[in-house]
């Protein structure tokens, strides 16, 4: 027993062995350089931007969770982008030091929410519509944006190599963050009992559905208000 | 024609998140001597189904449903596109029984190609069938949706980050509550004042004084004194003191064009 014990934990050692060496030797090429680091998140980013721009145009293709989007969907309808802009970039800012501080950058605020919500939102509140009306533009915009986060990571990297191992409350950050989506799921459902009581219906029965199923009260809200809706429709001004 | 115009844009869109979010992903697993890009969330996720290609693939398949629901509802996709669906299914493209996952799942440049195919079809079959939803329907979710959005903007979300702040120590307390009133005072909403506030109290309590945390409280600094002039708050704060504008300060603001009312 011991012996096995003892076989498998050095099959382990050597393998933990070889694949660290492995990644030695291929830090070098293009695909675990820090040089192509900025690549990698200008391409994301210049997807993600030109995603919102979709949903800018389109009402489609958004790359974020309802939740945001609803942040930035409540300036366009002209609620003001302050919130929008506020909480991007701040998760923006914060994900940028906590990337390149662990060596992982989190996509979701940084990409998904900072370039993709906040920096838009930034955008339209000086009404600078431009880079999110036109594709090419978007994608241009967005891949410029990448760069520069990318360059700023690798650029802290250096900077602040083996000094400090804190996530700056990331993890304090994310907690509230999930639990305020969580809200989302209520909020929508008291939303349509507003709306109607055939849509309110809806979306509780949705909700309900869904919440049995194990998947997002929130989606299923919407999609109960939206199927009520089809037949009880209300007017939108 | 916008539904070719939608679906050449997918392509796009799809073919470039999905090349950066696979290739991220397989660097993950290299960090931190080689930068990553995805979450920790995804890295444990991805470990966990450990190169079984149905694992992955049946994954990924749970979360592309709630996605579905929230593209076709709200027309964004929720993050578990680029978190969770692209990346299990790069993965379950490689994966095979007796293939090292060195090879496979920790390798971005394999990942990064099996996951421009798979971004491409998720995001165009996404997009496609949330664009065929009828205007009117698309009405009815956006008029049930921003109420509840204006709701979780305030005071929803400044509420819980900043209990989540009081929760998470006396300095992140302090410094969350300060930021925070400060910011709902200049900025309308309490949150990104409460987000830097955890920032800059962790910062603190994990780190000490540094280098790091002093430029970060001096860029928190900067950028309150900044979004309170070019909103005008000085010379709002002023008035309600009832101390009255120095004509300097006036014709600064008019200079710079930054608000006032």
């Amino acid at each position: 027993m011991d012996e096995m014990n003892e076989k498998h934990s050095e099959e382990v050692k050597s393998h933990i062995d070889s694949t660290s060496n492995e990644s030695q030797n291929a830090e070098k090429g293009f695909w675990f350089a820090d040089w192509s680091f900025p690549i990698f998140v200008s391409l994301i980013s210049a997807g993600v931007f030109a995603g919102t721009h979709m949903y800018y145009v389109y009402h489609v293709g958004a790359f974020n969770e309802v939740a945001v989007i609803a942040l930035l969907q409540a300036g366009i309808a002209g609620g003001g982008f302050g919130a929008a802009a506020a909480f991007g970039t701040s998760f923006l800012f914060a994900r940028i030091l906590e990337g390149s501080l662990v060596g992982i950058l989190d996509l979701g605020g940084s990409i998904l929410t900072g370039l993709g919500v906040g920096i838009p939102a930034l955008m339209l509140a000086v009404n600078f519509k431009l880079p999110l009306e036109n594709f090419p533009l978007a994608l241009i915009t967005g891949s410029i944006l990448g760069l520069v986060v990318g360059y700023i990571i690798i650029g802290i990297r250096k900077f602040t190599v083996g000094s400090s191992n804190s996530t700056f409350g990331a993890d304090v950050m994310m907690g509230a963050g999930n639990l305020s989506g969580k809200f989302l799921g209520p909020l929508i459902v008291l939303s349509a009992c507003s709306a109607s009581i055939p849509i309110g219906f809806g979306s509780i029965t949705g909700a309900a559905i869904f919440y049995f199923w194990k998947k997002p009260v929130a989606g299923g809200a919407i999609l109960g208000a939206m199927v009520l809706g089809i037949f009880f429709p209300i007017g939108i001004k | 024609m916008t539904l070719t115009l939608i679906l050449i844009e997918s392509i796009i869109i799809g073919g470039l998140v999905g090349f950066a979010a696979g290739a991220g992903a397989a660097r993950m697993f290299h960090a931190p001597t080689v930068q990553g890009m995805g979450s920790f969330r995804t890295l444990g996720e991805l470990n966990a189904c450990a190169g079984d290609s149905a694992s992955h693939f049946s994954f990924g398949l749970g979360f592309f449903f709630n996605a579905w629901a929230s593209a076709v509802g709200a027309g964004t996709f929720s993050q578990d596109v680029s978190h969770r669906i692209i990346p299990n299914w790069a993965a379950a493209v490689w994966c095979r029984k007796g293939k090292p996952i060195e090879t496979t799942l920790h390798n971005p440049k394999k990942m990064a190609i099996s996951g421009m195919v798979v971004g491409i079809i998720v995001v165009s079959f996404l997009n496609l069938t949330s664009a065929a939803i009828p205007q009117s329907l698309q009405a009815i979710a956006i008029k049930v949706l921003v109420p509840a959005a204006n709701l979780l903007i305030n005071p929803v979300m400044p509420v819980l980050f900043w209990l989540a702040a009081l929760d998470a120590g006396k300095r992140t307390g302090v410094y969350g509550t300060i930021f925070g009133g400060l910011a709902h005072l200049i900025m309308g909403n309490a949150v990104p004042g409460v987000v830097l506030g955890i920032l800059i109290g962790k910062g603190v309590d994990e780190n000490g004084w540094g280098r790091l945390t002093t430029t970060l409280f001096v860029s928190v600094i900067i950028l309150f004194v900044l979004s309170g002039f070019f909103r005008g708050f000085d010379l709002t704060l002023l008035q309600q003191f009832k101390l009255g504008v120095p004509g300097w300060l006036q014709g600064l603001h008019q200079m710079m064009g930054a608000g006032g009312k």
